[in-house]
């Protein structure tokens, strides 16, 4: 799963653009089951499991990552952008990206540390204040190679180091590499699975798409934030990396299906799984948009903590990525006996 | 020797200030091919290009071999590294920006960045002692390949942007080594008005303590400091600054000798070698600072390559500026 995990995050997909990483996941799916792509570009496939159930089943995660947009071309050849989904500064400036159709390489420019005031080098400086050098001579040169609107994506290696992966877009091409296992691997019983788009804009893929496939359940599967980082104690931390799937009670968007969510804890328990819930009401994922589609779905997500999400180097560990993936099937298989 | 390649080896190997060693060594196998004498004394990678002739005053091309980096000084408990600066690092980005420790083998980590939810609100860019790098490795899995003083430089790839700029992590000053090769190829088999030895001086960016030894050791009559220096870019005051793809900035301050200034510019003018002119009012924050006042003083003077985003993993330069400074020190050093 960790190679299928590469190959997913190095595909330069954000909200809004996400074809590229959907014809990849087609590609590995569509001997599988029967699927459609709806009109924003939401992929919904329908898998046919060994078994049939009265209850229907939804699993789902979202294709997009975040990133940015070419907002305007200036008189010196480099680029004004803004982002697409939440980034912040710091994460952005001193960094290298990828920029439009044509792939161009590109960083986010920083005045010299040496030419900054002391005031200046203590204050991470506004989105509005970068800029994109792609190495044009003038606004008549870029123009040749870009337009207004073109995605900029983050240019991270993937790379696997002591017991960690780090790569941009980890946020939540984990979240479709598992639905592709479950796909490829038939499930137990007739499931719809469906690859989101446009999550990091506000849970908009989702919101469709619940309503199409109006699932009895639904499970989410995400990145999760895991601040449990130097200097960082007790709840602050959010979740750990190494304690394995994250199954929250509530977050920014959701208060969750109670049933679900010790349902979640059960099955980690008898197949002894490592699980954890978040220690503080954070983040937010498409269950927020989904658990109130049409007459309510009821909803849970299993997220895999990631340090450093929207950023080029988010960072999971491979045990608690293979400990979601069991997690959900079972859980999947569970519902049905519900 | 082709410009770009040599540039993007020597700046895709690691360097930072006090930890030379490996790059040491590579520099020393490219110069071999132009130096019939060049070994490393004391840390710096010293060669003496052409034939000796006792009737000639003795240049140096000096480019620091140093880059800009972190020094290990702590481990914790839960496996996190900590680190203090090897010279002068923009605290701004180095949140999750991914780093090599180069310990008894390199590993791969990230700078700990703190999400959203956890900041005050406050936009404060976080302290050395706030800082620590995550590399997944326990504290004992560390303490097998990483010691304290091993160091840690970003971890970045050179990429080929539009036009013949190009972006690297350790362009200041892999750009001026590459210039100074490019400047050695072009003086093969001419005749020279100068003695020349080549430093590559460790430890500038501590203070240009390599050069202070280098200086000492070789005792020029002129040095030519071959760095970098600020490119205009958004945010930069234009009027201090160079631009890219316009040639070497000629240094011109009161510290440095005005002679060679002069007679620099003039041989720019003569070849149609594009240059600029940087004007200081003082020390130069170069190696040139150490070569004017070593022993009974020489006169130094700067040869600077434009370069935006310094002391960043994004640095831009154009490959151009490194072709018109070696051209530009080749003509100069010259026999005519």
């Amino acid at each position: 799963m960790n190679d299928l995990l590469k190959e997913l995050c190095l595909i330069n997909s954000i909200s809004g653009d996400e074809s590229a990483v959907r014809e990849v996941i087609i590609s590995k799916i569509k001997d599988f089951c029967k699927y459609k792509v709806d009109p924003l570009g939401n992929l919904i496939c329908f898998c046919k499991g060994r078994k049939t159930s009265d209850k229907k089943l939804m699993i789902c995660a979202h294709m997009d990552e975040v990133g940015f947009i070419v907002t305007g071309i200036r008189p010196d050849g480099t680029l004004a952008f803004d982002m697409v989904g939440g980034v912040d500064a710091s994460v952005t400036i001193g960094r290298q990206v990828t920029v439009g159709k044509n792939h161009l390489h590109g960083v986010v420019g920083a005045t010299a540390v040496h030419n900054l005031s002391k005031e200046q080098r203590e204050k991470f400086p506004e989105m509005k204040s970068l800029y994109i050098d792609i190495g044009a001579d003038n606004s008549e040169d870029a123009e040749k190679y870009i337009s207004l609107g073109d995605c900029i994506y983050f240019d991270s290696e993937f790379t696997e180091s002591g017991n960690h992966i780090k790569s941009k877009a980890i946020d939540d091409r984990a979240g479709c590499a598992m639905m592709i296992r479950l796909i490829q691997e038939q499930p137990e019983y007739d499931t719809y699975f469906v690859f989101n788009v446009q999550e990091e804009i506000g849970l908009r893929g989702s919101r469709v798409s619940a309503f199409s496939v109006q699932p009895d359940f639904a499970i989410v599967l995400e990145a999760t934030t895991a601040s449990d980082i130097d200097g960082v104690s007790g709840n602050k931390k959010v979740c750990s990396l190494g304690d394995g799937a994250v199954v929250s009670f509530m977050d920014r968007s959701t208060v969750y299906d109670k049933e679900l969510y010790k349902l979640a804890f059960e099955i980690a328990r008898e197949n002894n799984l490592p699980c954890q819930t978040k220690t503080m009401i954070a983040g937010g994922n498409d269950a927020g948009a989904i658990h109130v589609s049409g007459k309510g779905i009821r909803t849970i997500a299993v997220s895999v903590p990631c340090r450093y999400l929207h950023s080029a180097s988010c960072v999971i560990s491979p045990e608690d990525f293979e400990n979601s993936y069991v997690l959900v099937r079972n859980l999947a298989e569970r519902i049905h006996k519900l | 020797m082709d410009i770009k390649n040599t540039l993007f080896e020597l700046s895709e190997m690691s360097g930072a200030s006090g930890n030379e060693a490996s790059i040491c060594v590579k520099s020393l196998d490219i110069l071999r091919k132009y130096c019939c004498e060049a070994k490393i004394v004391n840390g710096n990678v010293i060669g003496r290009f052409g034939e000796f002739r006792e009737d000639l005053p003795s240049l140096v091309l000096d480019a620091h071999i140093d880059q800009i980096g972190m020094i290990v000084t702590y481990i914790t408990d839960d496996g996190f590294i900590k680190v203090g600066n090897l010279g002068g690092i923009d605290r701004r980005l180095l949140p999750a920006q991914p780093v090599t420790v180069h310990g008894r083998k390199d590993i791969k980590g990230v700078i700990c960045s703190v999400p959203p939810h956890l900041s005050d609100g406050g936009n404060n860019v976080p302290t050395f002692d706030d800082i620590s790098i995550d590399t997944g490795l326990s504290r004992a899995e560390l303490e097998n390949i990483v010691s304290l003083g091993d160091t840690v430089t970003f971890d970045v790839k050179c990429r080929e942007l539009l036009n013949s700029r190009v972006t690297g992590g350790a362009f200041d000053d892999r750009s001026g080594m590459t210039a100074i090769m490019y400047a050695l190829e072009l003086l093969q088999n001419q005749k020279t008005r100068y003695n020349v030895t080549v430093i590559f001086s460790a430890q500038e960016e501590l203070g240009e303590r390599g050069a202070k030894i280098g200086a000492f050791e070789i005792n020029p009559d002129i040095a030519i400091a071959v760095d970098v220096s600020f490119a205009y870019a958004q945010g930069e005051d234009e009027m201090k600054c160079g631009y890219l793809g316009k040639g070497a900035m000629i240094g011109v301050s009161p510290s440095l000798s005005r002679e060679i200034s002069d007679s620099l510019i003039s041989t720019a003018k003569k070849n149609n070698i594009p240059y600029q002119i940087e004007v200081m009012n003082g020390l130069t924050s170069t190696n040139a600072d150490q070569y004017s006042v070593s022993r009974d003083g020489s006169k130094a003077c700067t040869v600077s390559i434009p370069l935006r985003n310094m002391h960043t993993p994004v640095e831009v330069i154009d490959i151009k500026d490194i072709e018109f400074t070696g051209k530009l020190l080749a003509e100069f050093i010259k026999e005519v």
